[in-house]
Parts: structure tokens; C-alpha cells; sequence
């Protein structure tokens, strides 16, 4: 069985993509990273927490009630980045992201969230 | 919250363990003694597996979280008994569990469990040579710097964020409304703040990571879904706010982990028992069964 960290590098394959991490949602917790994740912005236990926080807020908008269906994914686009963040698991209280961090310059947004989509099942799998 | 002083003394004092550990390429056990202490397995230098009174197991995570229904859990382990394979080699290929899946729970419940001693106090600790029998453990091990520093952005989060970890959890006026979801796992965690149960007790129930646990019951206190009272509450007659206990007795006592109620003084565990010591014999203790003693309440293992 591939470990978490295989798995992972198997989405830095996408093309563009400069970090990839998996995020504990109830913690904000670092479980695995690869790539540029804990380089560059230094203080990336600390995104990671914030990132965690904003998706426990973003699951919780839709309601108990869910009429859209659960939270699938989150993406931050910024002039030099594009940052999906999927949504894996949804047990109460659990789940995970999966955090991607892209150059912009390199990827066609639709087409990183479609691959980053077809990936991320493999990762707790 | 401890005092500060008194937690960075813990988390400290872990550390400096883990370096040793680290440096030695320990493969054995460390033992920490204090409250809740607990023992720390390395396999050269990794960390693969923490038992600790003060977090859930990761069988309890998996357990009571309903990911690995019981009686699916108790044939894997009978079947790794009789083959001798990995307890998680046998939750993998029955597919009840995924292998990232596993992975990353029994990261989370690694950190959760140094986060909980490291919380706590430890008064020493020393190294066992030799790897106990461990269910579940982490293949490879962590970085014991790694948990370190996430037992320690742990503790600045709660100290920066939570207003004093009192120890019972009451569910706030009103927060219960029959008929009515608010999702996100707050109805299971307001049917359990009866004002008997601590967060420990409540992530126990639950199957989730005392941290976790900590961080949605402050996000619901900030709601006003739920309050802390620093003593067991009295439950109105007419159904009126539950909760607000006096604090008498409890008030010297620094708020903290949320701890089981068999660590608390005597006296503060069974306030109707003062002055009733010359009348409850010996063998009436005895009769006690073993579970109720070292169960952290009636849920917790």
C-alpha cells in the first residue's frame, strides 16, 4: 500500500503544482507535506491552521440541512497562485484537505481542479 | 488553562526527553510519569505509538467514531491474532479502513496524545528498553520534533483563544431545540454536556482528539451554546438553565486539560462523602468493579 507521502507526490505531478499537503480539518494539523509547503512563507503550520479554520467555517454555510449537497472544494486565486484545497471525508467532527498550491502561470485552473479532483480519492484510500 | 510556566515546564521537559531518545536511536519505551504522563514508544528514534489515560487510543478513535463498525473490528482482530499480522494490515485489506486514511488517524491520534501529556505536568521520565505489543502503531514512525511542535502550537493556540478551560460542559439555555439540526457534530456534543462530562470525556464518547474536541466545544461556548461550570451543576426542577454550580472547593484547583474525575482530590470527586469516611467499610470499595476505576467516567475506556 502507498504511503500518505506517495500519494502526494503523486498530485505534484500535476503540472504547476509547488506544494501539496494534507490537512487535518478538525485540528488545522500538518499530517504530510511535499513540496515548497514549508519553505518559502515560513510559517506554514500556521496557514495550515487558518486554512483548516476557514474550511470548518465554509462546511458549516450550507446548513445542517445541506440542500446544495456537502462542501467540495475551496480555490483561492491570487495574480501569481491558484490554491485548491479539496474536501476528503466528512465525518463529523473529521475529514481532511487536501491542500494544492499552484503557479498560476503554469496551470488552466479548470483543468488543475479536474486532476486534483480525480487524485485526491487515492490519498485516504 | 494551567499555568503557563507550568506547561511550558511539560512541554520542555518532552522535549528534552525526545532528544535523547532521538539521539540514541531509542528503540523501547519511554515512560513518562505525571499527570496524565504516559508511555511513549520509539522504534529507532521514531515515534510510532502513544498510551496515555489523557487521549483516545487510536482503536477508540476508530471505534467510537463508527468508522470500523465493532464487530468488523473484532474480526480483523481475531483474524490478526491467529495469522499474526499487522492489526492495520487487517483493517486495510478487509477494506475498512483506507491506507491513507489509517495513516493520517494514527498521526493525528499521536499528536493529540503528546499534546495531552505535554499539556499536563511531568515529574519524570525514563526509558525502557524493549517494544511492548502495540495494536496499532505508526509505520514509519514520526518525528518526535515534529510532535513536539505541534503539541507546542497546540498549547499558544489554547492560550491565545480559549478564556480557561473550566472542567464540566453544560449545555447553554435553549441550545437544545427539538426538532431543530445544527450539524456539524454540535448535536452530539450538546446531547452529551449533561454537566457530567469534561471535554476529555466528551472526545472519549465521541472518537475524536481531545485538541479537536477542545477547539468546536470553545467555538460553541463562543456561540453561547454551551458554558463550563467549575463544579457539577443543579439541574433546575422546572427545567430552567442547567448548570452554573457553585464553584465551592474548585477554585484553587488551576483549570486546565480536561481531566478525569478519578484524578481529582477525594473530597472534590465526592463532595456527599465528607465526613462519611468512618462509614463506608473496606470491602464496600472492593465491590466496586474494576472498570469503574481507571475508566475516566462511564464512557471512557
Amino acid at each position: 500500500m502507498p504511503g500518505l507521502t506517495e500519494a502526494l507526490h503523486q498530485v505534484m505531478a500535476i503540472e504547476g503544482a509547488r506544494a501539496v499537503a494534507l490537512i487535518d480539518i478538525a485540528t488545522g494539523m500538518v499530517v504530510r507535506s511535499v513540496g515548497e509547503a514549508a519553505g518559502e512563507d515560513g510559517d506554514f503550520p500556521a496557514a495550515a491552521a487558518s486554512l483548516a479554520g476557514e474550511a470548518r467555517i465554509a462546511c458549516a454555510m450550507p446548513g445542517p440541512e445541506r440542500t446544495g449537497g456537502d462542501l467540495d472544494e475551496i480555490s483561492l486565486v491570487t495574480a501569481n497562485r491558484l490554491q485548491v484545497s479539496k474536501i476528503l471525508g466528512s465525518r463529523p467532527g473529521g475529514g481532511c484537505l487536501l491542500f494544492v498550491d499552484l503557479d498560476r502561470s503554469r496551470v488552466n485552473i479548470a483543468l488543475a481542479s479536474l486532476q486534483i479532483g480525480q487524485l485526491a480519492p487515492a490519498v485516504l484510500g | 488553562m494551567t499555568d503557563v510556566g507550568a506547561e511550558e515546564a511539560a512541554i520542555g521537559q518532552l522535549r528534552e526527553a525526545f532528544t535523547v531518545c532521538v539521539a540514541a536511536g531509542t528503540t523501547g519505551v519511554l515512560q513518562v510519569t505525571g499527570d496524565p504522563g504516559g508511555a511513549i514508544l520509539f522504534d529507532r528514534g521514531h515515534v510510532i505509538a502513544v498510551q496515555t489515560s489523557g487521549a483516545p487510543s487510536p482503536e477508540v478513535l476508530l471505534l467510537r467514531s463508527k468508522l470500523v463498525p465493532e464487530s468488523e473490528w473484532n474480526a480483523a482482530f481475531a483474524a490478526a491474532a491467529a495469522t499474526g499480522a499487522p492489526m492495520s494490515a487487517e483493517l486495510i485489506s478487509r477494506q475498512l479502513v483506507g491506507a491513507g486514511e489509517l495513516e493520517a488517524l494514527l498521526l493525528a491520534a499521536l499528536a493529540d496524545a503528546v499534546f495531552v501529556i505535554a499539556s499536563g505536568t511531568v515529574d519524570e521520565y525514563r526509558a525502557e528498553p524493549g517494544l511492548p505489543d502495540c495494536e496499532l502503531a505508526l509505520e514509519p514512525g514520526a518525528e518526535a520534533a515534529w510532535l513536539v511542535a505541534e503539541a507546542s502550537r497546540r498549547i499558544r493556540v489554547l492560550a491565545a483563544e480559549t478564556s480557561g478551560h473550566d472542567r464540566w460542559i453544560v449545555a447553554a439555555s435553549g441550545a437544545v431545540r427539538p426538532g431543530v439540526m445544527l450539524g456539524g457534530g454540535q448535536d452530539e456534543i450538546l446531547a452529551l454536556a449533561d454537566g457530567r462530562r469534561t471535554a476529555r470525556d466528551i472526545a472519549f464518547v465521541l472518537g475524536r482528539g481531545v485538541y479537536a474536541t477542545m477547539l468546536q466545544l470553545d467555538r460553541m461556548r463562543q456561540a453561547g451554546l454551551l458554558s463550563t461550570v467549575s463544579s457539577r451543576p443543579v439541574t433546575d426542577a422546572d427545567g430552567g438553565e442547567r448548570g452554573r454550580g457553585a464553584a465551592d472547593g474548585e477554585s484553587d484547583v488551576a483549570p486546565g486539560l480536561p481531566r478525569r474525575r478519578q484524578d481529582r482530590p477525594s473530597a472534590l470527586r465526592r463532595p456527599w462523602a465528607q465526613g462519611r469516611a468512618s462509614e463506608l467499610r473496606p470491602p464496600f470499595s472492593l465491590l466496586r468493579p474494576r472498570s469503574a476505576w481507571d475508566g475516566g467516567g462511564d464512557q471512557a475506556p
